[in-house]
């Protein structure tokens, strides 16, 4: 008798709840991998701004899971030398490839760790998320102290480089 | 059949939880192709090009100067200053891959002019490739007037010099290079002596730190020696490289004090052992004339 408690109605609730279950787990994650990313260091001395169009970024709505990932060697410089200084004596691309930021969004904050030049530091900066048809925009921008990451900068030059780099991110992520 | 169906949508939920696990895993980027940069700081390494070239629009000024030797009165003439070579050269970067130049020695008062292009560039990555060459080509115009009575045509003073730059970076801080070369005078001193000598360009560069390192070159030749009695020694180089910003210092050691490529290469009448030792430096600094 027990077995007629579930109806052949409720198998299909349950039926529906699962596969629901299941198409929103997949739905809910947002990815892109064309994300601009932006940093500037410069000082009134020296104009330095480098621009990546190839950062990755993903967020799972679900657990609010938040990750953003460039490759050093795609930010673009306006100067082929600056550019070459950039990844050969300042982030060491070769031993540092990559960037990366991994963590959770929550009430207009990204919370987690941000990793560069092979450097994990605990940060909470502001980040935007808008939901608008199927597509998430993700934006940000923060500064990010150079030193705190072990990129020196020699005496020389100290002056024309900030101790800051104003860090833009602007992302549209795309449901997967 | 619905328990078929509650069965694989169970699935499809277990696996989409999966994915919400490794999700930072779908943010990483495929490894892409990357143009292996500064296999050496300078476009020289100290006599001899590297394989390296200005990038696009950028202008190059280079001063060298070689000092007197340390078997020539040294202190008599100032640590050698008051006997120095100088060089000057300016060039610049057409493209990423194309370089043109021109230079002026004191030694012999020789003008020249040179071409360097980039054919292949070493890359790893997705689509890899183990070296670079480099092209180089040039031509030099001895200003220097002769001393032998004679009335010479212009195409008397002129020599070549082309070469093919074969260089490698392995890791970060080691690079070595090697450049068959071949250096043409129109004139020689005998009938007998050769107008087309041979040489290998061997060098290399060690990083010690980010902006410090070290580097070395020697260039054997296929001809020791002219008929008229001349005799000639293989050239070497040891030397520091220290880059700041724009600058690129060299300081080094050597057993040549001429500075055009035929003079240093085919004709260094300098034997080391003989305490023949020249101190010099060159700097370069470069210009971003064109965004």
């Amino acid at each position: 008798m027990k077995v007629h408690l579930i109806t052949n109605a409720m198998k299909k609730v349950l039926l529906l709840a699962f596969f629901t279950l299941a198409q929103q787990g997949i739905a809910q994650q947002y990815l892109t991998r064309e994300a601009t990313l932006s940093f500037d260091a410069g000082s009134p001395l020296e104009d330095i701004y480098a621009v990546s169009e190839s950062a990755s970024a993903v967020y799972d709505a679900a657990s609010g899971k938040l990750g953003v990932q460039v490759l050093m060697t795609s930010f673009q410089f306006k100067r082929a030398l600056m550019q070459e200084h950039f990844n050969e004596n300042y982030v060491e691309s070769e031993k540092f490839p990559k960037a990366q930021f991994t963590g959770t969004y929550e009430a207009g904050q990204a919370v987690g760790q941000l990793t560069i030049h092979g450097q994990t530091k605990d940060i909470a900066v502001p980040c935007e998320l808008l939901e608008t048809d199927g597509t998430l925009l993700l934006q940000a921008d923060f500064p990010v102290t150079i030193e705190d990451f072990g990129v020196s900068i020699p005496g020389a030059v100290s002056d024309k480089i900030s101790k800051e780099a104003k860090i833009t991110l602007r992302a549209t992520l795309k449901k997967r | 059949m619905k328990w078929e169906s509650i069965f694989f949508g169970t699935l499809l939920s277990i696996t989409a939880l999966g994915q919400e696990d490794d999700l930072f895993a779908l943010m990483d980027i495929p490894e892409t192709t990357q143009i292996t940069y500064a296999t050496f700081k300078g476009t020289k390494i100290i006599n001899a090009q590297s394989n390296e070239t200005p990038g696009e629009g950028v202008l190059q000024y280079i001063i060298s100067h070689r000092f007197g030797s340390f078997s020539n009165d040294y202190f008599y003439n100032f640590l050698g200053l008051d006997n120095a070579q100088i060089r000057m050269q300016l060039d610049y970067g057409i493209t990423d891959r194309l370089n043109v130049g021109i230079g002026r020695s004191s030694y012999l008062k020789v003008a020249d002019g040179f071409v360097k292009y980039r054919l292949l560039r070493q890359k790893s990555g997705a689509e890899s490739f183990p070296f670079s060459l480099t092209l180089y080509s040039s031509v030099f115009y001895r200003g220097a007037r002769y001393t032998d009575g004679v009335d010479h045509y212009l195409s008397d003073r002129l020599a070549y010099h082309n070469q093919a730059i074969f260089a490698r970076k392995y890791g970060d801080k080691l690079s070595l290079l090697a450049a068959p070369s071949a250096v043409h005078w129109n004139l020689v001193p005998g009938s007998s002596d050769p107008n087309t000598t041979f040489h290998i360009q061997m060098g290399g560069r060690y990083k010690l730190t980010n902006r410090l390192a070290l580097t070395g070159e020697i260039c054997p030749s296929s001809n020791q020696e002219y008929s008229d009695g001349s005799r000639f020694y293989t050239p070497f180089a040891l030397g520091v490289d220290l880059e700041t910003g724009g600058h690129v210092f060299q300081f080094h050691l050597s057993n040549t004090n001429a500075m055009s490529d035929p003079l240093w290469m085919a004709q260094n009448p300098y034997n080391s052992w003989d305490g023949s030792l020249f101190l010099g430096f060159n700097i370069s600094r470069v210009f971003t004339v064109k965004d």
